[in-house]
């Protein structure tokens, strides 16, 4: 899977997380999203899991900058499980 | 989860979904982070319970200021229910290895005692209702089996501490058993480390969910009343088959095909509920008079009329019975359960009676009882229940002690046990169990003649015998059916046949009602005398001095058989400390006579 196809599938989870619409772009981060605080993101982190069926390693997820940096770690988590 | 949680969410904010009615202040502390476990929870409660919560969520970890401080924005809140989630880190032995039992056990009272202090300050200080969640146990292998042989592991600290809470539970308290919720998800599965580290998780993804579920489930139920009536189908949900075609040997119920152990093992598991005080009643298209035949006369039937509080069997629509049942018990509707195999009466009763909770058994009858009991609909919800049966429990267990203790003086040991004895003549429904103690008593029984159920059968028509048969209760419960006696008239003479019992009632003084009956009989047909005969077998030893020792007198031997004979003129009746029931029909008269059923 490459990075665009899992923004577009990553644009379906944050519609099921986010009440307000967000656009998701590789650029997008936390501080965009008014919704998007330490809370939400506990769940969200929690639906892309569940969403791609991966596992993130300790630490990974806190040193994703923006959603591109997001997809790029769950494409490096689809290839090496 | 979360993306129903947030359609809700936006339903509501936009005025597409009504709040619901019932509505609650909750607050909710505790030692991990407590979102999005709260976001789930008020989406249980308002999905599931239908209530709104309002909540107020405090920071993590700062559930102990948040309680104790004097100014705290949880009181300021008002809530009416805290949920508490107790930080497990913290529920571990931090004792001395090698300490004795008695230092671990304090160990463990004190990490309960002071999170019951903690709800106590709670409920003095807002009034609030308290639902405090409990510890998991380690679903690690270290440190080996030992885990369970004190309290220093984790697992089994955790597990006595959980008893301990629960055991001390004052009533404004209510548990969120997520010991049990880990178990039964798997201890495994719950635990999910990383988000820990991360994000003060505390648990994996699917246990979350379930202890969301179980907080929603205590809070929507709070206050409100349980279920008290079950009402059952008959035919394929109490037992295999349809009793109006199949007729009362052609059901399946028993343990002599799995189905039917299956059907009987449902039928204990009811029984188990009635005996927590839920009531039974029936609801069943039949006729009556063939619906109550399994209840009255089957042998292998866990229930029996008694049971059953309300009994409806007929040709009229469930729905309609249901009502009926719910005015003549002077119940609400609300308070009843229905359970069926069939799902078109399901389907009736809940358009028809929608304030009627319904169970669908299904279509296997070894699903049953585990269908019923996760549907929880007869929960134990308050302590108080269980504290009554606490005290009965301590109870007959001290008056067995004292029984024990005072055992040493045999009148007063029997005195104690309060026996009731009921004596009758054979017939047809006892002939399985009379056949099956003619078959298999080998010990207490003096000429052990064999017979089969249609010989026992033979002998209900014969003039010239007598048979009957005892049964004892104690205090301590039923023994059932526990003397067999068939006597022949010849002449002058009472020929004792047969005359065994079961060895679990021996010195119980049954020898002497059983011999005193047998006086009694031979009064009536006229004899002067009973005459008895000792069969010795490998195996019935102990009646070798029976005859002698209750006042026969020998007389003679032929071949090895000891013959012994009584003169009834003068025999005196035995005083026994058994109750014999009015009903026997020695007492009421005539044996023939005899009708009582029980």
């Amino acid at each position: 899977m490459q990075q665009q196809e899992v923004i577009a599938k990553l644009q379906e989870v944050f519609d099921g997380a986010f009440l307000q619409r967000v656009e998701v772009s590789p650029e997008l981060s936390a501080r965009d999203v008014e919704e998007w605080d330490s809370l939400t993101h506990v769940s969200l982190i929690i639906a892309v899991e569940q969403a791609f069926g991966i596992r993130f390693r300790v630490g990974e997820v806190e040193g994703t900058k923006n959603v591109g940096d997001l997809a790029d770690l769950i494409v490096k988590r689809l290839s090496k499980g | 989860m979360l993306q129903l949680s947030t359609i809700r969410r936006r339903g509501i904010e936009k005025g597409l979904l009504a709040r619901p009615e019932k509505a609650r202040r909750v607050a909710m502390i505790g030692g991990a982070n407590l979102h999005p476990l709260v976001d789930f929870i008020e989406h249980f409660a308002t999905v599931l319970g239908e209530m709104h919560c309002e909540f107020w969520v405090g920071d993590y970890d700062n559930y102990h200021p948040e309680i104790i401080a004097e100014e705290s924005p949880l009181y300021d809140f008002r809530p009416d229910t805290v949920l508490l989630l107790p930080p497990e880190r913290r529920c571990v032995y931090n004792g001395p290895l090698a300490s004795s039992r008695a230092e671990q056990e304090e160990a463990g009272r004190s990490v309960a005692s002071e999170l019951l202090a903690l709800c106590s300050t709670i409920h003095a200080r807002s009034g609030a209702e308290i639902v405090i969640g409990n510890f998991r146990l380690s679903p690690y292998f270290d440190p080996g089996p030992m885990r369970s042989a004190n309290l220093i592991s984790d697992y089994a600290f955790c597990k006595f501490v959980n008893l301990e809470i629960g055991a001390r539970l004052p009533a404004y308290a209510h548990l969120c058993d997520i010991e049990f919720l880990s178990n039964r998800r798997g201890n495994l599965s719950g635990v999910d480390d990383r988000r820990w580290f991360e994000s003060k998780q505390p648990f994996a993804a699917g246990l979350l969910v379930d202890v969301a579920r179980e907080y929603a489930h205590i809070l929507t139920h709070l206050g409100s009343a349980p279920k008290k009536v079950l009402v059952l189908d008959l035919d394929n949900t109490i037992w295999g088959g349809v009793i109006g075609d199949d007729g009362l040997d052609g059901i399946e119920l028993g343990t002599t095909s799995p189905r039917g152990e299956a059907y009987r093992d449902f039928q204990l598991c009811l029984l188990e509920l009635s005996k927590r005080g839920v009531l039974l009643a029936v609801c069943s298209k039949n006729d009556f008079e063939i619906a109550v035949e399994p209840f009255e006369k089957h042998p292998e039937m866990v229930l029996r009329l008694k049971d059953i509080v309300c009994f409806k069997a007929n040709w009229e629509p469930k729905s309609d019975n249901i009502r009926q049942i719910a005015q003549e018990l002077n119940l609400g509707l609300d308070s009843m359960v229905f359970l069926d195999d069939n799902r078109a009466e399901i389907e009736i009763v809940n358009q028809f009676v929608p304030e009627v909770a319904t169970i669908w058994a299904g279509d296997d009858p070894s699903e049953f009882a585990a269908k019923l009991k996760d549907s929880r609909f007869f929960e134990l919800r308050s302590v108080t229940v269980e504290d009554v049966q606490r005290v009965q429990q301590y109870k007959q267990e001290s008056e067995r002690q004292r029984l024990l203790s005072a055992s040493t003086d045999m009148a007063a040991y029997r005195d104690s046990l309060e026996m009731v004895g009921i004596i009758r003549r054979f017939d047809r429904l006892d002939a399985p169990r009379i056949a099956q103690l003619i078959s298999k008593s080998n010990q207490f029984n003096l000429t052990t003649r064999r017979r089969t159920e249609s010989e026992v059968l033979g002998i209900l028509d014969d003039e010239q015998v007598s048979a009957f048969t005892m049964r004892l209760s104690d205090r301590f419960g039923d023994h059932g059916l526990i003397a067999v006696v068939v006597g022949n008239a010849r002449g002058e003479d009472l020929v004792i046949d047969t005359w065994l019992m079961s060895c679990r009632v021996l010195k119980r003084q049954v020898e002497e009602e059983v011999l005193n009956e047998i006086v009694r009989l031979a009064r009536d047909r006229g004899c002067t005398r009973v005459t008895g005969y000792y069969i010795p077998t490998a195996k019935n030893g102990m009646v070798r001095d029976l005859y002698p020792k209750m006042g026969f007198a020998h007389l003679r031997e032929e071949c090895g058989t000891q013959v012994y004979q009584l003169d009834v003129g003068p025999y005196q009746m035995i005083q026994t400390k058994i109750n014999m029931k009015k009903e026997t029909y020695a007492t009421a008269g005539s044996h023939r006579q005899v009708a009582g059923s029980f």
